[in-house]
């Protein structure tokens, strides 16, 4: 039994109230770079002159490029009748890009401590929660109740 | 893990906490929390009453996509400009970090200078916040996105002269990378309200047998 507790609540040797932090969780973590893993490292550190720290302006140019050309997507989407019903669901994703982009790269949560990226997205969770409520009780308030 | 363990390898004055975080980078994160729950309550409201106009003008009769496209894209850029300031800014380098800073306050300008035009213009065609339920709901989404853009400029524009003038350093360069923040929170609300409003509700038309004004 009190090798159990041992095991539930110590990790080599120390308690669960004196871990060390984590890597992850220090600013500007040494495992920051693009999804992917190592082998994109070589492009990272051209464009991060090193990849380490924030990135460098050579990326942040590249980021604003690419929320441009999707931008432009997004228009030219627009007269693209044979999409049909595929034209809402390509809109949100595109839209979804460059809201990633924006918050990961231009936001710094990509590289910074992941303690902010918790704190963001459980709002973006309660707030996606909240708009769908809102869109169902619209959608079903003339309906009787079930109960 | 000690408070010199996660010091900031910029060297920057930031005030670490018992959580190893600066405090008014928190509490920015926080409020723009906050703020994606305060948009996120009009962009509902927006859905919630799309189509349910009973007179028009309707979002397919006045909505100018090809305006709106280059306000959009402007802002994207003031986004661009905003972290190569705070970049420039960090690395010591004055009148980049100036410049930069500065152009996120023309690009700001002058996407506020298209919502002006855009508002001016949907007056003159006879829609208002009274006009219908797409004029209200309208008007104050992007009415209250058009006032965090003039705070976000203004702010801009303090801290441009403040870089100028040198009393913002790289080693205070966290208010410039706390405005930044807000900055582009602006920025990110902005994608979904493009998306949401103009994209998508662009092709809204009249309800059956509903006579527009404009016609």
């Amino acid at each position: 039994m009190a090798n159990l507790w041992q095991k539930l609540t110590h990790f080599k040797g120390n308690g669960w109230w004196n871990l060390p932090q984590s890597q992850a969780a220090q600013p500007n973590p040494q495992h920051e770079g693009p999804i992917g893993g190592p082998w994109l490292m070589n492009w990272w550190n051209w464009l991060t002159y090193g990849g380490k720290g924030h990135a460098g302006p050579r990326f942040y140019w590249g980021v604003g490029f690419f929320l441009a050309v999707v931008t432009l997507l997004e228009v030219w989407a627009f007269d693209w009748d044979f999409l049909g019903g595929w034209y809402v669901p390509l809109l949100l994703f595109l839209s979804v890009l460059k809201f990633v982009g924006v918050v990961a790269y231009f936001m710094h949560l990509r590289f910074d401590n992941r303690f902010y990226t918790y704190t963001f997205v459980s709002a973006m969770i309660v707030g996606i929660a909240i708009f769908t409520a809102l869109l169902l009780l619209a959608e079903y308030a003339h309906q009787t109740p079930l109960f | 893990m000690t408070q010199a363990a996660v010091s900031n390898h910029h060297g920057s004055d930031e005030h670490h906490s018992s959580t190893g975080l600066d405090n008014r980078k928190l509490m920015m994160w926080a409020f723009l929390a906050s703020d994606v729950m305060f948009f996120g309550t009009f962009i509902a409201t927006y859905l919630v009453y799309r189509g349910k106009s009973l007179v028009g003008p309707y979002p397919s009769e006045i909505l100018d996509i090809p305006i709106t496209s280059v306000s959009t894209f402007v802002l994207l850029m003031s986004s661009l400009a905003m972290v190569l300031g705070l970049h420039y800014v960090k690395a010591g380098e004055k009148n980049k970090g100036t410049f930069w800073i500065g152009a996120v306050v023309v690009l700001g300008l002058v996407f506020i200078g298209f919502q002006v035009y855009e508002f001016n213009h949907f007056v003159n065609v006879g829609l208002t916040p009274r006009t219908n339920i797409f004029g209200t709901t309208f008007f104050i989404l992007t009415g209250i996105h058009g006032a965090h853009v003039t705070i976000g400029v203004l702010w801009m524009a303090f801290l441009a002269y403040g870089n100028h003038v040198g009393t913002l350093r790289k080693d205070n360069a966290i208010d410039l990378e706390m405005a930044g923040l807000y900055w582009h929170f602006v920025d990110i609300v902005w994608i979904v309200i493009f998306t949401v409003i103009y994209l998508i509700s662009a092709n809204d038309t009249p309800p059956p047998g509903m006579e527009s004004i404009l016609h």
